[in-house]
Order: C-alpha cells, then sequence, then structure tokens
C-alpha cells in the first residue's frame, strides 16, 4: 500500500479524536461539540471556517497557487439513537446514542487528510472540506445545499466516502453510476365501516382489504418494473383494531420503496396510488397513499469515478478497487450533493471486526448493529486518499513538476 | 446507407442480388424444427457452390456443418460461426411474393436471414481464404424451443469440429440497420417452462363444502408466486415468473367444481442461483399452499435454455471486429440484456465466444420477432456476413496478410 509519506505520524493524534468523539455521539443536528472541535482543530491548522450551514454543518477552506478550480470533501458528523452493547474505555458516555455508522471515524479521516494537506500538501486551487450534520434521515446535505452550500463555497466536483465492515482494509469499492438506493416511505390508509365482529355484514372490512392491498402491491415489482431494472417495495408494517370481537374502521401500512432511478420511482409510486385508491373501492372501502421520498439514489458521475478510482488504484493498487462494486439497496444523503455537482461517492474497506478493543460487544461489527466500532487503521488510508484526491484534482503544471 | 468499406462488405454486395434471392427461396419455404429437409439441402447446394472443402449433413438430424480451411492451418486454430435454419409455426401475414407457401409456417424470426449471412460468409472465406486456421460454418435445426444447439452437440459437434471460439447473431427490429450490439456477460435469458396441476376433489358448484375446489387454490398460488420475484430473489438479480396459462374446469359446465387445475408459466433468469432459488419456491409454495386447502399440487418444472452469456475476451474481441464492419458509433456495448432466451446458449456452456445482435429494424412498424408481418431486411445481408467472416479472419490471421 502506498500511503502518503509521514502520514502515519498523524496517527496517535488523530485517534485520540475519533475516540473522543466516538465517546461524545451527538443525534442529527445537536452536534455542538462535535462541530466545534473540528472547527476548533481545522481553525488552529491555518484553515479558513464558516460554521452553522445548515445547522451544525462547517465548511473548512484552504487555497494555494492561483488555480481556479475547487474540489469538496464530505465526512457526516451525527451518530445514532442506539444503546452501544461496548464496553470499552471509548464507550458512549451517552445513554441511548452511540457512533454505529462510523461517522466518527468519516469526520477522523478528513481531519487527518485535512493535518496532511497543509503540512504537505502540493495543490493549486481551492480545497472545501465539508462536515454536515444529519445524515442519518435528517438530510443534513439537502440543508446544507439550501443554505447556499455551492453558492457560497463553489466545488467543480465533491467526494465523499463510507466505511465498509465486511471489505477488508486496504480495498476501496465504487461504482461508476448508482451506488445506493432512493430512499423513500410510504402509508396507505384504508377506511371501511366498523361493525360488531359477530355481524360483518353490516361493516366494510378494513383487514381483509388490507390483505388485498398487500398481495397486489407484490405485482407492482413483478409485473409493472422492468425485471432489469432493480427495485424494492417492502410492507413492513399493518396496524388495524385493538379488540378481537370489533371489526375496525381503518386499516393502515406502512413500509419503503428502494430504486436506483427516479424514472422507476415514479412508475412506482404511481402504480401504488393507483391500487391504494382504486381497489379499496372495489370492496365499498376508500384508500389513500401518502408517499413520502427521503433520499434520492446515490449515482456517481462516469468521469469523476473513473477519476477517483485511479487514485484508489495508485494506493492501493488496482486489485485491490472492487470497481463496479455492487450497489446497495441503503441510502445516503450525500445524493443530493450528486445531484448538485459531479462527484463520486465510495466504500473503504472496515475489514471484519477484529480490530475492535476488547470488551466490544459480542454482535457483528455491522453498521448499525451496537457491537460496531470504526476501525482506525482506516485513518491513514483516508488521509491519503483524501489528499491524493486534492492532488490530483488540483494540479498544476509547476505541482506536477514539483512531486 | 453503409458507410462502412471493410473489404468483405464491399466483396459480398456484389452477391446481394444472388442472396436476397436465396434468403427469399428460403423464407417462402419454412420448416419447423428437426423437418428443415428442403432447407438443409439448399444450404448443401450453396456450400458446394461456394467451394467449401468438405459438408456434414446429418448432425443432430438436420444439421449442416462446413469446413473452409484457410491458406494456411499451422496455426491450429479452429472457429465456429452458427446460424439458425428453423421457421416457427404461425400463419404469415404479409402479401409480398416471397411470402410462405406453407400454411400456418412462417419465418418469423428471420433464421432465414441467418443461414443466409452465414452462407454469404462462407462463400466470401472459400474464396478468399485469408486466415491461418480452419472455419466450421454451424447450421443448426431447431432453435424454436427444440434445443437443436444441444442436439448437434450430443451428436458430437466439437468433437468432430473443433472450435476454440463460438459466434453467432441475432437481427433485431429495435436497432436500426447498419448496427451491431454485443456485450460481455448476459445477453439472453435462461427460459424454464414450469406446469403445476392441482388435484382437489370435484363436486356441484351448489355443495362447495363437499368438494376440494383447485380454482380457489390456484387463485391463491398464483397471487403468492408473486411473492419470490418480490421477496425472495436479491432485488440486484433479475428475474421473471409469469404463469401465463389457467385451465380449470369447463365453460360449458357453469355448476361443476372441476377437480383438477393446472397452470403453465415461464421462468427467465440469468444466474444458475437464482433460478435454482425460484424453483425452490415454486415448488415449496405449490405443495404447502395445496395442501392448506386439502389438495395437492405436482410440479413439472423443466429447464428449456441456460442463460446465453457472453465470455469476456470474446465478447470484447467482438465488439473490436463489429467496430471495424459496421464503424465505431454503431456498434452498442452497454445493450440491456433481453429476458428473451436463445438455445446458442448451450454452445456458449462449452465453448467461450459472443453472441450479437444485428440491427434490422421495423419494430417501429410493429414488424417485431414473431409477428405475423415480420420480414428478415435483405439490406443487412451484406453486413451480417462481413461479421462473420471478419470474425473468421481476425481470430486466426496470417502470419503475414499476403494477398490482401
Amino acid at each position: 500500500m502506498q500511503l502518503a509519506e509521514g502520514v502515519l505520524e498523524l496517527q496517535g493524534e488523530i485517534q485520540a479524536i475519533r475516540r473522543d468523539i466516538h465517546a461524545h455521539p451527538e443525534l442529527r443536528f445537536e452536534e455542538h461539540r462535535t462541530a466545534a472541535l473540528v472547527a476548533d482543530k481545522l481553525r488552529a491548522w491555518g484553515y479558513t471556517v464558516t460554521t452553522g450551514i445548515g445547522g451544525t454543518g462547517l465548511v473548512a477552506t484552504l487555497r494555494r497557487g492561483n488555480g481556479n478550480r475547487a474540489i469538496g470533501l464530505r465526512a457526516d458528523m451525527d451518530a445514532l439513537p442506539l444503546q452501544e452493547h461496548n464496553d470499552f474505555a471509548h464507550k458512549s458516555r451517552h445513554a441511548g446514542k452511540m457512533h454505529a455508522c462510523g461517522h466518527d471515524g468519516h469526520v477522523a479521516m478528513l481531519l487527518a487528510g485535512a493535518r496532511y494537506l497543509v503540512q504537505h500538501g502540493r495543490f493549486d486551487g481551492t480545497v472545501h472540506l465539508i462536515f454536515q450534520p444529519g445524515e442519518e434521515g435528517g438530510a443534513g446535505a439537502r440543508k446544507m445545499i439550501e443554505d447556499g452550500l455551492f453558492d457560497r463555497f463553489h466545488c467543480d466536483a465533491v467526494f465523499g466516502a463510507h466505511n465498509w465492515p465486511g471489505m477488508a482494509v486496504g480495498q476501496f469499492g465504487v461504482n461508476p453510476g448508482p451506488m445506493m438506493g432512493s430512499s423513500n416511505e410510504f402509508e396507505i390508509t384504508i377506511t371501511g365501516k366498523g361493525a360488531h365482529a359477530a355481524l360483518p355484514h353490516n361493516g366494510v372490512d378494513p383487514v381483509l382489504v388490507a390483505t388485498h392491498v398487500v398481495q397486489a402491491l407484490q405485482s407492482v415489482i413483478t409485473r409493472n418494473k422492468k425485471p432489469i431494472d432493480a427495485a424494492v417495495l417492502s410492507v413492513t408494517e399493518i396496524h388495524a383494531g385493538d379488540a378481537t370481537n370489533i371489526i375496525p374502521d381503518s386499516a393502515t401500512i406502512r413500509g419503503t420503496v428502494r430504486t436506483f432511478s427516479i424514472p422507476v420511482l415514479d412508475l412506482i409510486e404511481e402504480r401504488m396510488r393507483q391500487i391504494a385508491e382504486q381497489l379499496p373501492t372495489a370492496f365499498g372501502a376508500s384508500g389513500s397513499l401518502n408517499f413520502i421520498r427521503n433520499y434520492p439514489p446515490t449515482i456517481n458521475d462516469a468521469e469523476q469515478t473513473a477519476f477517483a478510482a485511479s487514485v484508489m488504484a495508485e494506493i492501493v493498487g488496482e486489485e485491490n478497487v472492487v470497481n463496479p462494486i455492487e450497489p446497495t439497496m441503503g441510502s445516503e444523503d450525500f445524493s443530493f450533493m450528486l445531484l448538485e455537482r459531479p462527484g463520486c461517492y465510495f466504500f473503504i474497506g472496515n475489514g471484519d471486526g477484529k480490530h475492535r478493543d476488547a470488551g466490544h460487544g459480542l454482535g457483528p461489527c455491522m453498521l448499525h448493529n451496537p457491537s460496531y466500532d470504526f476501525n482506525d487503521e482506516l485513518i491513514p488510508i483516508g488521509a491519503t486518499i483524501w489528499t491524493r484526491l486534492v492532488e490530483r484534482f488540483l494540479a498544476s503544471d509547476s505541482t506536477a513538476k514539483a512531486s | 446507407m453503409y458507410l462502412a468499406a471493410h473489404p468483405a462488405v464491399a466483396a459480398i454486395r456484389d452477391w446481394h442480388a444472388d442472396l436476397t434471392a436465396i434468403r427469399q427461396q428460403l423464407h417462402r419455404e419454412p420448416e419447423l424444427g428437426f423437418e428443415e429437409h428442403k432447407t438443409s439441402a439448399l444450404v448443401i447446394r450453396e456450400l458446394e457452390r461456394a467451394g467449401v472443402d468438405e459438408i456434414h449433413r446429418g448432425i443432430g438430424k438436420t444439421g449442416v456443418v462446413g469446413v473452409i480451411r484457410g491458406r494456411s492451418i499451422d496455426s491450429g486454430r479452429t472457429i465456429g460461426l452458427r446460424a439458425d435454419m428453423d421457421a416457427l409455426p404461425m400463419q404469415e401475414g404479409n402479401d409480398f411474393a416471397h411470402r410462405s407457401c406453407v400454411p400456418g409456417m412462417m419465418h418469423g424470426c428471420g433464421h432465414d436471414g441467418h443461414t443466409t449471412m452465414l452462407i454469404a460468409a462462407a462463400r466470401y472465406l472459400a474464396a478468399t481464404r485469408r486466415f491461418d486456421g480452419t472455419v466450421h460454418l454451424i447450421f443448426q435445426p431447431g432453435e424454436e424451443g427444440f434445443a437443436g444447439a444441444q442436439a448437434m452437440i450430443d451428436d458430437g459437434l466439437f468433437v468432430r469440429f473443433p472450435c476454440d471460439q463460438v459466434y453467432a447473431m441475432h437481427n433485431w427490429p429495435g436497432l436500426p440497420p447498419g448496427t451491431a450490439a454485443v456485450r460481455p456477460g448476459p445477453m439472453m435469458a435462461a427460459a424454464d417452462k414450469v406446469t403445476i396441476r392441482i388435484d382437489g376433489r370435484g363436486g356441484h358448484g351448489a355443495h362447495p363444502h363437499l368438494s376440494v375446489d383447485p380454482v380457489v387454490v390456484a387463485a391463491h398460488l398464483i397471487t403468492a408466486a408473486q411473492s419470490i420475484v418480490a421477496r425472495n430473489v436479491p432485488p440486484l438479480q433479475s428475474a421473471v415468473v409469469s404463469l401465463c396459462a389457467l385451465s380449470a374446469g369447463h365453460p360449458g359446465a357453469f355448476s361443476v367444481i372441476p377437480a383438477t387445475a393446472t397452470l403453465t408459466g415461464t421462468v427467465r433468469t440469468f444466474s444458475d442461483a437464482v433460478q435454482q432459488t425460484i424453483q425452490s419456491r415454486l415448488e415449496q409454495l405449490a405443495h404447502r399452499i395445496a395442501e392448506g386447502f386439502g389438495a395437492t399440487a405436482h410440479v413439472d418444472y423443466e429447464r428449456i435454455y441456460p442463460a446465453t452469456i457472453n465470455s469476456e475476451a470474446e465478447a470484447l474481441f467482438a465488439q473490436r471486429v463489429a467496430t471495424e464492419v459496421f464503424g465505431a458509433e454503431h456498434v452498442v456495448t452497454d445493450l440491456e440484456p433481453s429476458m428473451g432466451s436463445e438455445d446458442f446458449a448451450f454452445m456458449l456452456r462449452v465453448r467461450p465466444g459472443a453472441y450479437f445482435r444485428i440491427g434490422q429494424g421495423g419494430a417501429g412498424q410493429g414488424r417485431m420477432l414473431h409477428n405475423a408481418h415480420y420480414d428478415f431486411n435483405d439490406a443487412i445481408l451484406p453486413q451480417g456476413g462481413a461479421l462473420f467472416a471478419a470474425l473468421a479472419e481476425r481470430s486466426m490471421p496470417l502470419a503475414s496478410p499476403a494477398g490482401t
């Protein structure tokens, strides 16, 4: 592995920061301590820091040379509402809150890259380090964009990364095109007519209608969507009634839809609406659909992905860059930034969990698992990829010669 | 219309009128799978006329193989080029002069054109022989559901006629003439046939409690089958389960609950694992749902054609050759796989190679494959023939290109 020269000297300092953030997790849009810590460090290192973008978000800027080009590197800062099962020294100090998705590590990797860039970076242009709040369901990326992120801090391209448990340390994963799915939720309300359970002919049973609707929804995936297009429609909740002898008035169906493209999402929503509104009328009931689009699909730009993959290959060798990696049906709010700017989102292997300190929980080291911990071995790898992306993206003739 | 100036295209274009006559002759006399007697006789006649070195008949019943040796065979290289010959059991809706003379039978898939394109390549290759190795021209019977490719393989095709690589092409109405499409990996899906018989207990329609109604069981099974693709197949894998026919009772017997119901359908997949998942789930659903109603189910799951998967190196080679014949801007390299199927898959299971789509137009006018108004587009005969020929020349180049 070709780590940036001298990057390992940062390990102690940055690992301590990572573990401090892990011990003090903050939920979406409450990342006050984390943001302050990040801002203080970056200012001390010589960055110009602008805080309070999209709530607790901040941007740190470093300029070198006269180049007009600018690159954005993004890390998310928020933790999850989850009780940690680990019992090592840096375990969460806050009951019911935990860095179980490794955003503590994302912050640490970008800080390490920032520190290294200041000390050794050879580039000609502007680097914007974007520390965003509320990735976990808060659409913090969109909030920052709405707060003028890309107007105030012009970026020709943006890059983001996620640690990836199960993938070996020293590997990267990337796909030119879809990387993660769109995330959407829906609620279908079926209104029938309540009655005594012994006298069903006096009512319109919404429970029976709900089961028919759930069955009919399967046909959207199996009969309407083109087989080559990937999509998921999962009904995850059905609620109706609370007594054994009463036919309830209404039933509620909830669930999630995932797709890799907006047209497929449009098709699914349209078909779901038709089923939800029309099918209940066949039983004398009525139905309505509330469809909420949360995160759009995370779609990488082909050109920027080819660029990023070439930089990864320089660091870990082509054989350790999984390209194309199979996209996942999970979702990610970096997608909002990729809708605004060309760029690339990639995975960094977090290993199989053997890195965890003694006292870790008995569960697997997987994202959103209470026994998860970010792998600090990734800090120098992360620092190297961020540094090299900047140096290659903002290379000038003079810096190219100098290197 | 064609801009490419490939020498094989130019040479074959000189025979365009003659090749068109051959194609239309084939169209007039369609024959079904393993009955391609007149067709194979015509093929043999044309191969003799072309001056190939050997002709072998009766391989996989009506299959024919022609052999052409290059100026040199020192390289020891071999290539197989394959065309299918059979027609479809359907009534032609066209009324042009070369329409089918056989009622209820039609070249509705353009195999008449595939056969003619390979004849064109045979003529060119036998006349020029600018390659170092051996070309095997494979004219196969029964592609339309008869697994003629497998029949030829079982009859020793690749033992008697070794092929380092095999190539085939299918005309594609959705692509314009003058284009080709090929890519590594899946091109066409595996096609399976499933037949499910549900045995209940027949009875009087007025007294359902005395019977076990197989119609209700069938309805539940159709609905439950939707869960396989929606819930069991990984979302990134493509698969289709279509239950296309349901048969139970007699329309004249409005008051008779039948004893049995039969469902027939098709399953399409690109991977063996997904195929196995779907078969297992269908069997479990059929048996257990039937039992839940006191009926029994019998599942007959038949794997007809495997998935057509192009090998990586040969598909990339095929893209390069297609670029030489059609021009880079006319070669589609990122095409979507089709859920249709193709028995060339059997050959690609045992030999590396690639399957092309060759554009012929007509989709806009509704002249799709298996449509009664379909006709092969004779305009693409020179390029199709040249593509076959160029694959042979490029895969087995002469040490020094003397005489070119």
